[in-house]
């Protein structure tokens, strides 16, 4: 999903620690920013797009995984503008995203490939990482997307290393790293982002808040009223925002990793957001949610309230949409074909990429393996 | 040529490693100003600057995350773990990021990194000062595991360890850091990670040690030439991989062998390789493969001394493994 760099923006226009969450768009699709919206058409359109790629790319994962081809995988409906507004403030390719499993849209987004994502969801030979991962792990060298670890909060001490590498070689690169609520109860998301302010490491930190860690609601993981209130412990700027807002989500990250880049530092950004679905396809949400809840936040659908804002400018239209939706799933049906014709991951490729070199006990191992499948 | 102590040939071997390649950094708690509680990093904050000299908080998580961080952008991180047991609450980034990151990235994404540590006991540390955790980090696949017991080889299996592609845990037995000093020659040489070194050749039995136990295997040696029986001593230095090579190579000549190292026995290392033995040699044994290993106790404070193998203990072993 091709998109342009934005231009840098001169000045900080957001207030961190704010207690109503930072938005752009009210519900009726209004543009209320207090500054003069300066993003192209195009860019508007895409973003649109992307968000409809990512939420009929999710419904394909739930039809894998009801037709028996894949084993798991986390739903990301309600994500859709936190996830493209990410993918759409950072430099593809440039800077680097530390992802976590939910975020095969900002993968999406950021280009990688669908046969790719495909191929990791099926574990086939379209995955470059060769079938080693349950589904529902993005990676990509070429976009300098970090492989992905089921462990939560694992992923953010190496953000924090990445962004301290990218200061002292001077690469005017940017490390974002994306979790959920419950990440924000580890050890480690403390220790990576405490480290990360010490150093004054271009980082950003992103929460994409959706209320609950599995079943656990966000009033059991923490005391406080928001996330971005925690980034007071650090002595950074921590941003409460509204993450079903495409444009809010795109503008307060984009300054924020701007921030980073100039030299000021890293920032927390929680982005409020809701998954409609389980956790992922081994819950049943309905033990610990009211569909009532479900509902309430299905009315403030990202996509929804960001089509009446195009429609507003005159840059939606149904048969835009109609052509959007076909173009989406005649390309997700052909990615899907290619992913599953790439073929099974070989069973001795179990054996590459423990260690750079083969050693010894290993070899041994595969030749185990090899006399057994003879 | 220098005589240097084990911790002297390991902040000069940094400085070097350091000259050499300036992707090389050091982090850890203490390694700047202070030099390292152990002063392996001495002098090297003032040569080398703030920036590849890192005093981080005091996070073992931070230290070692970051390291696998640095590492997969490009730098060759060292990192110090204060004692090796402290390594715990970094644990988590070795197992599930470090260890794991070339394999689940399909190769994308490395980590050449190293974690030094000082380990083992013989220092009136108590149970959190003086352990020997090699075990815990052998039994995770994708991290390469070496101890050291010599200044000639801190200084050469460091350099190799820096310079593989690898996660390499580097430990370093504390008790030895200013046991002895020896000969290190100023050439920039490396010691084969994965090469076991003979430390006497021997014909009657094969004595295999590493790490913090070396200087009792050593004595045991001098004991049994004495009564007039001829040891073999191995010295494995590299625990993942370990050298089948050198140790079936020793022990199909002798037929005997009595292994010893200071780590817990239950699950040791020392385990896996009689297992082997006793896989690859069993119709050429004259005795079954001892164990001459650390209790399974917690490490004691006030038996300090008798925690770790003694000579007497390991004179007792290859006693039963001769008459058998």
């Amino acid at each position: 999903m091709v998109h342009e760099t934005l231009p840098v923006m001169g000045t900080e226009w957001f207030r961190p620690f704010t207690e109503q969450s930072i938005a752009l768009l009210n519900e009726e699709g209004e543009w209320i920013g207090d500054f003069p919206l300066d993003l192209e058409e195009a860019l508007l359109r895409q973003l649109y797009r992307d968000m409809l790629a990512v939420r009929l790319m999710d419904e394909r994962f739930t039809v894998l995984l009801r037709t028996g081809k894949i084993s798991f995988t986390a739903p990301i409906a309600g994500h859709e503008a936190a996830q493209v507004g990410v993918a759409h403030a950072l430099r593809r390719g440039h800077d680097w995203l530390f992802p976590y499993y939910r975020d095969y849209g900002l993968a999406l987004a950021l280009g990688v490939p669908p046969v790719e994502i495909f191929g990791q969801m099926l574990a086939t030979k379209a995955d470059l990482a060769k079938g080693r991962q349950m589904p529902c792990h993005p990676n990509s060298r070429v976009l300098n997307i970090f492989a992905a670890a089921s462990t939560v909060a694992s992923h953010i001490p190496p953000a924090t290393g990445a962004a301290l590498s990218m200061k002292l070689r001077r690469t005017g690169q940017v490390a974002v790293c994306t979790f959920g609520d419950g990440a924000t109860s580890e050890g480690d998301w403390y220790a990576a982002i405490n480290f990360a302010a010490v150093q004054q490491v271009p980082a950003v930190f992103v929460c994409e808040n959706n209320h609950y860690a599995i079943s656990v609601p966000l009033s059991c993981q923490t005391a406080t009223r928001t996330i971005a209130e925690k980034a007071h412990a650090f002595a950074i700027p921590g941003y409460h925002v509204d993450g079903m807002d495409v444009l809010a989500t795109l503008y307060v990250v984009r300054e924020a990793i701007e921030r980073a880049r100039a030299g000021h530092g890293p920032s927390l950004v929680e982005l409020v957001v809701y998954r409609y679905g389980p956790h992922s396809s081994a819950d049943d949400d309905t033990r610990y949610r009211p569909r009532e809840e479900v509902e309430l936040w299905r009315r403030r659908d990202p996509l929804a309230r960001y089509q009446r804002f195009l429609a507003r400018r005159g840059l939606w239209s149904e048969e835009w949409e109609q052509q959007l939706r076909d173009e989406i799933a005649q390309e997700l049906a052909q990615a899907i074909e290619a992913a599953e014709h790439a073929g099974e991951v070989p069973a001795e490729w179990m054996f590459d990429d423990v260690y750079a070199e083969p050693l010894w006990h290993l070899e041994r191992q595969r030749a185990l393996l090899r006399a057994e499948l003879q | 040529m220098a005589t240097l102590t084990m911790v002297q040939a390991i902040a000069r071997t940094l400085a070097e490693e350091m000259e050499r390649d300036e992707r090389v950094v050091v982090l850890g708690e203490d390694v700047g100003r202070r030099g390292g509680v152990f002063l392996a990093t001495e002098g090297l904050l003032d040569r080398f600057g703030p920036e590849r000299v890192i005093d981080t908080p005091l996070s073992e998580a931070a230290i070692i995350g970051a390291a696998v961080g640095m590492a997969a952008h490009g730098l060759r991180p060292v990192a110090e773990i204060q004692f090796a047991d402290y390594i715990f609450p970094g644990f988590d980034q070795l197992a599930t990021q470090a260890a794991k990151l070339r394999y689940r990235s399909g190769g994308q994404f490395t980590a050449p990194m190293v974690v030094r540590m000082p380990s083992g006991g013989g220092v009136r540390g108590g149970h959190h000062h003086s352990q020997s955790p090699e075990a815990h980090f052998a039994h995770t696949a994708g991290l390469k595991v070496v101890v050291v017991s010599t200044p000639y080889d801190a200084k050469g299996l460091l350099k190799a360890a820096i310079r593989d592609d690898d996660p390499v845990l580097f430990l370093e037995p504390k008790r030895l850091y200013r046991a002895t000093r020896e000969e290190v020659p100023d050439d920039d040489y490396l010691v084969p990670i994965g090469k076991a070194a003979v430390r006497r050749q021997g014909t009657d039995l094969t004595l295999i040690g590493y790490g913090t136990s070396m200087p009792e295997v050593l004595k045991a040696g001098d004991e049994l030439a004495k009564a007039g029986v001829s040891a073999e001593i191995l010295d494995l230095r590299s625990l993942v991989p370990w050298d089948i090579e050198a140790v079936t190579r020793s022990v199909a000549k002798t037929g005997r062998v009595v292994l010893v190292a200071d780590a817990p026995r239950l699950s040791s290392v020392l385990g896996e390789i009689a297992a082997t033995i006793a896989e690859e040699l069993f119709d050429q044994m004259l005795a079954p493969p001892v164990r001459v290993a650390g209790f399974d106790t917690p490490y004691p404070y006030a038996q300090d001394k008798l925690y770790l193998p003694t000579v007497t203990r390991i004179l007792n072993a290859a006693k039963h493994v001769l008459e058998y």
